[in-house]
């Protein structure tokens, strides 16, 4: 079975998105900033990160810098969830597989983990 | 004497109550009811701090998401999806708060405060913080340490509660200063206000002031008679006259009305006081231009009936020479009123203007107890400028023996008094004028007879055979 981290300091949002992948079959842990998510991220080898861009600690760009910098992870994928910085997501396209902006809508976020993380992998 | 480094809020008016705004570095308290205007208060100063160059970091301990607040904020002309990630930072810190408690929030705000540069922090749900404490001790502490490090890195910061302390809570006790939004209501209508409970290390300008929030965000009217309990610059001791645009009048007050007075015309409804007005208005010039600021008729009614009169207002509005401004409706504010009469002064070097009438501008008031503060306050800082205002108040009962004053205490307001009244004189309805005050000046104490016609006005003694004019019902005086 598939995992997915959600990174996001907004606990409602990443329930939301939690409950919906949940219901598709997959699991999923969270983490409430990015640095919280790199320790997550080696416990748990997860498919697929969702992050948030505005988190303190560690905000989303960082941690996708940081993921990419090791080697092991340079293939992961990573989505950007965004408010107003959807543009800096967009324009880093080696850190993000695809940017959303907010609101978003959660059957759109739900079918690019499925492209991306498929459950049959 | 020193003065502590300022925070302007960028807020109209709030800063006006702080006597110049936010002491830097320092902690306040917003607090106030869901929905009075707390959290756009704090980010419309977030937003104005960051467009001056600021860093903002605004952290909540509510469960309520950021881009639910970024809609509601889009809605206002200060908000700027631009700056958000940049200079302006929105964290939650709820979930630690949840799970991490206090501490956890307290070293998470330290390191994003140093992390983000921070010159302004917003913690938005401090009753939360409250609910996690364990005791009043706590909550004292929270605050404590969050200003010790907010104050090091010379950060002025921001604690929203919707919970209404009391001035002894373990809050209020340790932050600079608190600031309370509230509404009451009126009859059917609801009046926002503001009020700064406590304030350390700034004047400010005490009780309760009016406010509103409009598409531009808050807007804050600091209560006139506060905020000029002393005109803003010295009167004028110029002595010389201007005309009152009725040739006659001049004849009868010495040469026309003394530059920088105040001049009431009151009397019943149609009797001319908004005629008089106009011809008042007619005498300005592209050197001294003329403000209509008035209630009841609209620009294009105004012009119609100065046309009537024989003045051609859009001519004078095309050159400069008069501006017309017209406050439709009965649902302002008074302070605001009073405000946005003195900012088109400014903005319009205006040195004439009609106020008709000064019972329209007091309708907005929501109590009348104030009402010899603010326009004796508004009148002497229009003196001040150096403007000439002739204003009309309209009072009650067409006939009959009594006069009332439409306010008590008249000579703190005005310098100059008409009096108009309806009379009926051998089988004739005739309009009176009196002229029962001129500043400083003789004038003819006679009866006057007000002429209106397609040729303006004019007027003329009268009634010199004629006793108990005044009650409305003259009667001819026997010859002996």
């Amino acid at each position: 079975m598939a995992t997915i981290l959600i990174v996001d300091d907004e606990y409602l949002i990443a329930d939301i998105l939690g409950y919906a992948l949940e219901d598709e079959g997959y699991m999923t842990v969270k983490a409430g900033n990015g640095k919280k998510g790199l320790e997550v991220l080696d416990r748990e080898r997860p498919a697929l990160v969702i992050t948030d861009f505005m988190m303190p600690v560690m905000d989303g760009l960082e941690l996708a810098k940081a993921i990419r910098a090791r080697g092991d992870l340079s293939h992961l994928p990573i989505l950007l969830m965004s408010g107003a910085q959807g543009s800096i997501g967009r324009s880093s396209p080696e850190l993000f597989s695809a940017v959303f902006d907010k609101p978003f809508d959660i059957d759109d976020i739900v079918a690019k983990v499925k492209e991306l993380a498929p459950l049959d992998d | 004497m020193e003065q502590l480094k300022r925070l302007e809020s960028g807020i109209q008016g709030l800063d006006a109550l702080f006597k110049g705004g936010f002491v830097a570095g320092a902690s306040y308290i917003v607090q106030g009811r869901p929905g009075s205007g707390k959290t756009i208060l704090a980010n419309q100063l977030g937003f104005n701090h960051a467009r001056a160059g600021g860093r903002v970091l605004v952290a909540t301990l509510l469960a309520e998401s950021h881009e639910r607040l970024f809609q509601y904020l889009s809605t206002m002309s200060f908000f700027d999806p631009a700056k958000i990630g940049s200079e302006i930072q929105f964290v939650s810190a709820f979930d630690t708060l949840e799970n991490e408690g206090l501490d956890e929030v307290v070293k998470l705000l330290r390191r994003e405060i140093s992390r983000q540069k921070a010159t302004v922090l917003i913690v938005d749900g401090l009753l939360n913080a409250r609910s996690k404490a364990e005791s009043p001790i706590d909550t004292k502490k929270f605050i404590s340490e969050l200003q010790g490090h907010a104050a090091f890195a010379g950060c002025t910061v921001l604690f929203l509660t919707s919970s209404r302390l009391d001035d002894g809570s373990p809050e209020h006790t340790m932050v600079d200063g608190v600031i309370e939004l509230g509404e009451e209501l009126f009859n059917t209508r609801s009046v926002r206000r503001i009020q700064l409970r406590k304030t350390r290390g700034s004047g400010a300008l005490s009780g309760l002031h009016e406010c509103e929030i409009t598409d531009e965000g808050l807007k804050v009217y600091p209560r006139l008679e506060s905020l000029y309990s002393y005109p803003s610059r010295t009167d004028s001791a110029d002595l010389t006259r201007v005309p009152s645009g009725i040739v006659a009048l001049d004849r009868f007050i010495g040469g026309g009305l003394p530059r920088s007075s105040v001049t009431m015309v009151m009397g019943p409804s149609g009797i001319g006081k908004t005629s008089l007005g106009l011809s008042f208005l007619a005498a300005s010039t592209t050197a001294e231009p003329g403000l209509h600021f008035g209630f009841y008729e609209s620009p294009e009614r105004t012009r119609m009936k100065a046309q009537a009169l024989g003045h051609d207002f859009r001519a004078m509005e095309t050159a400069g020479a008069l501006h017309l401004c017209w406050q439709p409706t009965t649902e302002g504010l008074l302070d605001g009123l009073g405000a946005h009469l003195l900012a088109e002064v400014e903005r319009l070097k205006v040195k004439r203007v009609l106020i008709d009438s000064l019972g329209g501008m007091a309708r907005t008031a929501t109590t009348t107890v104030r009402l010899t503060e603010f326009f004796s306050a508004l009148m002497n800082e229009l003196r001040a400028r150096g403007v000439t205002v002739f204003a009309t108040w309209e009072v009650r009962g067409l006939f009959g023996p009594d006069i009332q004053s439409p306010a008590p205490d008249l000579s703190s307001i005005v310098d100059n008094i008409l009096l108009t009244r309806f009379v009926e004189h051998e089988s004739e309805l005739k309009r009176l004028l009196s002229i029962l005050k001129v500043r400083d000046s003789f004038y003819d104490p006679s009866l006057l007879e007000l002429i209106i016609d397609g040729h303006g006005m004019d007027l003329r003694k009268a009634f010199k055979n004629a006793e108990a004019v005044l009650s409305g019902s003259a009667s001819t005086i026997p010859k002996p």
